[in-house]
């Protein structure tokens, strides 16, 4: 789950770092000072959501992480989260690099796919655009845009006017 | 202190630096546990950590996590 969602955030244009996950049993008080306190300072350098090195802009980062919820509740990257840890589960494997292999082949192309599909549908709401134009926000390659763009199409959502892409009945 | 005094220390402080907003879920049986002996025991440790208080982490979900993220946390602790 915390791998998922950390190569889920790099995806979104976010730091993974930002997202930790410790243990700390209920005797260990001084322990978890140290852990807060370090974590806390370790965001401190790194500054506001959207400004650290390699991120995206905040009002992108806000738009994407839209989408991105609804991504995480739809059906199909729910379903290959599932089918991944039972997959894990048969093979007896649990270390991290067999997680994070799995992750990243079956979870985030399922959670990406969701997500610009989820974000055509909030960049169209703001008026008509073009592929190119698309695809430069959503920083996605053509491929990856074309296929949700014309399950829309298909859907009856969005249609097409002088190459430019705005959902139907705007 | 008087009022125009406290509002200008707060105000110091606004100014002094950036204050991260982090949201951390916690383990009531763990680190919940330990926040709170922390707190009786008079550990210092920075107060930028808003607190939710969840029954077991594997509760959490993918989809938290993001929604925190969306609604402008600075960062995610995540304490079992």
């Amino acid at each position: 789950m915390a791998e998922t969602c950390k190569q889920f955030l790099a995806d979104c244009g976010i730091n993974p770092d930002r997202l930790t996950l410790e243990w700390a049993s209920a005797a260990e008080a001084p322990r978890f000072v140290e852990l807060i306190t370090g974590y806390v300072n370790r965001i401190k350098e790194k500054g506001e959501t959207g400004t650290a090195e390699g991120e995206a802009d905040s009002a992108t980062i806000r738009r994407r992480l839209k989408a991105a919820v609804k991504a995480a509740e739809a059906r199909k990257p729910r379903s290959a989260l599932g089918m991944l840890a039972k997959k894990l589960h048969k093979d007896g494997e649990y270390t991290k690099e067999a997680i994070a292999k799995g992750v990243s082949s079956k979870i985030v192309p399922a959670l990406r796919a969701e997500r610009i599909k989820e974000e055509i549908m909030l960049l169209l709401k703001e008026g008509p655009m073009d592929i190119d134009a698309l695809c430069s926000a959503l920083s996605a390659k053509k491929e990856e845009v074309e296929k949700p763009l014309s399950q829309l199409q298909k859907k009856g959502v969005v249609e097409e006017q002088d190459g430019k892409f705005k959902l139907k009945g705007k | 202190m008087a009022q125009e005094n406290v509002l200008e220390k707060e105000n110091e402080m606004a100014q002094e630096g950036f204050e991260p907003r982090i949201l951390g879920f916690f383990c009531h049986w763990c680190c919940y546990a330990a926040a709170d002996s922390a707190g009786v025991s008079r550990y210092q440790y920075p107060p930028n950590v808003r607190v939710i208080r969840v029954m077991c982490t594997g509760r959490i979900d993918t989809r938290f996590i993001l929604e925190a993220f969306r609604c402008g946390a600075d960062g995610v602790f995540t304490g079992g």
